[in-house]
C-alpha cells in the first residue's frame, strides 16, 4: 500500500495539510486570497526562487490554501505530491505535456471522457505528440502499441460514459516491464472508493469538480505523483533526468526522487502555462473533501438501488454500472472497488433518441446538465452533448450509443429519485408510443 | 555529480551547482535508509552562498553502487575515502542521527579531515528496537513505516510540509524502502563509541535537537552535547526528520555556525 499519512482516510479529509495557524488559531483552512508573498529580504526572495527552500512565491505557482488541498489529496491517494489545477483538463494536460514532447507518443484507452479524447486526438497532435488508442485491458494491443518513444499509457479507472474497469494492476504490469508510466484518471471512483497508486498507477489525476467537491461549485483539477516510478531507470524521461536549462541545470531526478514529477510539473508548467486554481476553488473543494467518504457511501447505496429498481422497469431496455454481476467488469470491481464502483450508471430507455429526450425534459428533481459528481443527481444524453464530437464509429469505440441516458446518481433520498425518473419514463413510452 | 570511491561508482549531491574544491565544504551525511535528498533543503543555500557542497549517497544508498557498509567504524572510513577521492582537504562534517555517527567515526579516525561537526537530531549511541531491526530484515517497507510513523513530529503526521503540496512520509517511504535500512539499523545499534570518542574531538561542535523527537529522544542528545562540549540547540514542535520537517531552522544554525567558523578563518 502506498501511504502518505498513518491518520485514517476520514480524519486525513478532515485535517491533512492543515494545523491551525499561529497568528489567529483559525480551525478552518484560511483563504489566502492573495497573488503574491511578502519576501523578508531581498536573500530570503532570491533563496525562494533557487528552491533554496520552501515557501510562496506567485499565486500562480504556489498558494498557501491550495497547498493544503494538494497535501491533503496526496495525503488521501498514497502520493509524494500533488499539483492542484484550474480544472481536470488542464490537470491532463499538464500531465500530458510534461511526460511527452513534440516526436512522442502515448497510449489510451478507447474508453474515456470525449473531451479528453478531444484533446489527445486533435489538440496533442497538433503539439506533435500521436496518440494510439486501444481498447481498455486488450494487453496484447497494449503491447503491440508501445514504441521506442512511447512516454505515457493512459487510461480511467471507470470510463466516461462507459463505465468500463481499468484492469489497473494489469495494464501497470505491462507498462512497466516498458519502463513507461501509467497514468489514471481517476474522477470517477476519488480515492474513497479506489487508490489507483496501490494497485500500481503512477500519476492519478482528478477532475475534483465532481465527487471531491461534491457541491458543483467550483472547477478544480489535481494530479497526484505515486512517487514509485524509477525516472532514470526507465531511460525515457531525459525531461526529468538531464539538467533542466531554465532552471539552472537542475536535475529534477536526482534532486527530488520520489516528487520529481510534481516538482517538474511546477517548475515548468505551472510557471509557464499557469492553469493555477484559485485560492478560493480550493477552500470550496475543501469543504466537500471534508464529506467525502460519507457522501461516496451514500451514492454507491443509492446508485445500487437505483440499478436494481431500473431493472424492473418495463420502459427499460437496457442497464450497465461497473458490477453488475452481468457486467464483465464485474470481477475487476469487486477487486478494485470493494466498496462500490461509484455512483455512475447507464441505461437505454424506450423509444431511442426521442425517448431518451422525452425522458430527460419531464424530470423535475435530477438536472440535465454537463456535469457529474454533485451531491444532487444529474442526468445526461451523452450522444448529443459530451461526446457529440466524436463520429459514429468513435462513439460505439467508446461504449456509446444513441439511446443512452447516464446518470450520476446524487445522495437525495431514493425513494425522491425513483419518482422522478417513473415521471420520466411514462413520458419516454408516450414518445416510443407515438413514434 | 558522481565520483569513484573505492572503485565504486558514487553519487554525491552538490546543492545544484558545481562542486569546487578550492571553496570551503560542507559535507551532509544522511540517516538510515535515507539518501541525499534529506538534505535538498539545505545543500542548495550553502552551494549558492560561497561553499561547496558534499551530499554523498552511502554505498548500496539510492544513486551510489556498492555493498552497504555493516559497521559505523566502516562508514567512517569510507567518508575519509570519500572526501580524499573528491580533492577536499577538511570540510565541515554535518550528520542527521546515524549520519552523526558516522562522522563521529570520520572524526576518530581522520581528524585532520574536519573543520567542524554538526549532530542533527541524534545522540551519542541510537540503540535500535529489536522489532524494529526484525522488521526490516524481512522487510525494508514495512520498518520503512515503522520509522517514519515514529520519525516524524505531530504537523508531519498531519500533512504539514515545508514544500508547498508536497508529503514528506510518502516521499521518506520511497526512498527508505528501497535502501539497505536493516544494514544500517544494525550498524547503528552496535556502534557503543561515541562517548569515547566524544572526548577526543577538538574541532567546534554543535548539536541540532528536536523536541518532539521520539527515535533520538533530546534528554540522549543533550546527555551526549555535554560529553561532546557542543553548543546546543533544540527546536520545538519538531520531531526526528528535522532537515525536513523545519529546514528553515535548521538551516539557520547549520549556517550560523559554519559562517562564523569561516568568517573567523
Amino acid at each position: 500500500m502506498s501511504r502518505s499519512s498513518y491518520l485514517k482516510p476520514d480524519t486525513v479529509a478532515l485535517h491533512s495539510g492543515y494545523v491551525p495557524e499561529s497568528d489567529h488559531g483559525s480551525r478552518a483552512v484560511p483563504v489566502y486570497q492573495t497573488t503574491s508573498y511578502v519576501f523578508e529580504s531581498v536573500s530570503d526572495g532570491s533563496s525562494l526562487f533557487n528552491v533554496e527552500q520552501g515557501g510562496h512565491i506567485y499565486s500562480r505557482i504556489t498558494n498557501p490554501t491550495v497547498a493544503v488541498l494538494e497535501q491533503r489529496i496526496a495525503a488521501l491517494e498514497g502520493g509524494s505530491g500533488t499539483i492542484c489545477t484550474a480544472s481536470g483538463m488542464s490537470a491532463l494536460f499538464t500531465v500530458f505535456i510534461t511526460l511527452c514532447s513534440a516526436g512522442d507518443h502515448m497510449i489510451s484507452a478507447t474508453q474515456i471522457y470525449g473531451s479528453t479524447a478531444t484533446l489527445l486526438k486533435h489538440t496533442i497532435k497538433r503539439l506533435g505528440i500521436e496518440c494510439t488508442f486501444i481498447p481498455i485491458n486488450d494487453e496484447q494491443a497494449l503491447r503491440d502499441a508501445i514504441q521506442p518513444n512511447t512516454k505515457m499509457v493512459f487510461c480511467e479507472s471507470i470510463g466516461n460514459p462507459g463505465l468500463e474497469i481499468a484492469n489497473i494492476p494489469g495494464i501497470s504490469e505491462i507498462a512497466h516491464e516498458a519502463g513507461i508510466p501509467l497514468v489514471v484518471d481517476a474522477t470517477f471512483a476519488t480515492p474513497s472508493l479506489c487508490r489507483p497508486i496501490d494497485h500500481g498507477a503512477d500519476v492519478v489525476v482528478h477532475s475534483v469538480t465532481k465527487w471531491m467537491g461534491g457541491h458543483g461549485v467550483a472547477i478544480g483539477g489535481a494530479i497526484v505523483d505515486g512517487g514509485r516510478f524509477d525516472w532514470e531507470q526507465s531511460g525515457r524521461f531525459p525531461e526529468l533526468t538531464e539538467p533542466y536549462a531554465p532552471f539552472h541545470g537542475i536535475k529534477f531526478w536526482e534532486e527530488f526522487g520520489p516528487s520529481a514529477l510534481a516538482m517538474k510539473m511546477r517548475a515548468e508548467s505551472m510557471r509557464d502555462v499557469g492553469a493555477a486554481m484559485s485560492p478560493h476553488n480550493a477552500f470550496l473543494i475543501l469543504q466537500g473533501i471534508e464529506t467525502l467518504s460519507l457522501r461516496m457511501k451514500q451514492h454507491v447505496a443509492n446508485a445500487k438501488a437505483l440499478l436494481d429498481w431500473l431493472q424492473q422497469q418495463k420502459a427499460v431496455t437496457w442497464t450497465n454500472y461497473p458490477d453488475m454481476e452481468s457486467n464483465p467488469s464485474h470481477a475487476l470491481a469487486e477487486t478494485l472497488f470493494p466498496d462500490g464502483a461509484g455512483s455512475m450508471l447507464c441505461f437505454g430507455v424506450v423509444g431511442g433518441r426521442a425517448g431518451g429526450a422525452a425522458f430527460i425534459d419531464s424530470l423535475q428533481l435530477a438536472s440535465n446538465l454537463a456535469n457529474v459528481g454533485d451531491s444532487r443527481t444529474l442526468v445526461l444524453h451523452p450522444g448529443s452533448t459530451t461526446h457529440s464530437r466524436l463520429t459514429v464509429d468513435d462513439m460505439k469505440a467508446a461504449g456509446i450509443s444513441e439511446d443512452m441516458i447516464r446518470v450520476s446518481v446524487g445522495i437525495e433520498d431514493i425513494s425522491d429519485i425513483k419518482a422522478d425518473f417513473a415521471r420520466g419514463f411514462k413520458a419516454a413510452e408516450r414518445a416510443a408510443g407515438e413514434s | 555529480m558522481y565520483i569513484e570511491v573505492r572503485g565504486q561508482k558514487t553519487y554525491a549531491a552538490t546543492g545544484g551547482k558545481e562542486f569546487d574544491s578550492s571553496l570551503p565544504t560542507v559535507m551532509f551525511v544522511h540517516g538510515s535508509g535515507l539518501d541525499h535528498r534529506s538534505w535538498a533543503l539545505q545543500t542548495r543555500w550553502f552551494a549558492y552562498n560561497g561553499y561547496s557542497v558534499l551530499a554523498p549517497d552511502l554505498p548500496g544508498h539510492s544513486l551510489s553502487a556498492g555493498e552497504p557498509l555493516e559497521s559505523i567504524e566502516e562508514m567512517g572510513a569510507w567518508l575519509a575515502d570519500f572526501i580524499r577521492a573528491a580533492g577536499v582537504s577538511r570540510i565541515h562534517a554535518v550528520g542527521h542521527s546515524q549520519g552523526f555517527l558516522d562522522v563521529l567515526e570520520l572524526a576518530r579516525q581522520a581528524p585532520e579531515l574536519l573543520k567542524s561537526i554538526t549532530g542533527i537530531g541524534t545522540a551519542g549511541a541510537i540503540p535500535v528496537n529489536p522489532a524494529l531491526i526484525e522488521a526490516a530484515k524481512n522487510s525494508a517497507g514495512n520498518a520503512a513505516e515503522m520509522l517514519l510513523l515514529w520519525g516524524f513530529g505531530p504537523d508531519a503526521q498531519y500533512g504539514i510540509s515545508a514544500v508547498p503540496g508536497m508529503q514528506p512520509i510518502a516521499i521518506g517511504r520511497q526512498i527508505m524502502a528501497r535502501n539497505p535500512l536493516y544494514e544500517d539499523l544494525v550498524a547503528c545499534a552496535n556502534y557503543e563509541k561515541g562517548s569515547v570518542v566524544a572526548k577526543s574531538i577538538e574541532v567546534p561542535s554543535q548539536l541540532i535537537l528536536a523536541r518532539k523527537d521520539r527515535l533520538t529522544p533530546v534528554k540522549a542528545g543533550m546527555a551526549f552535547a555535554e560529553e561532546l562540549n557542543a553548543r546546543v540547540t533544540i527546536i520545538e514542535r519538531y520531531g526526528h526528520m528535522l532537515p525536513i520537517e523545519a529546514p528553515r531552522q535548521t538551516l539557520q544554525k547549520l549556517r550560523e555556525l559554519i559562517s562564523s567558523l569561516e568568517e573567523a578563518a
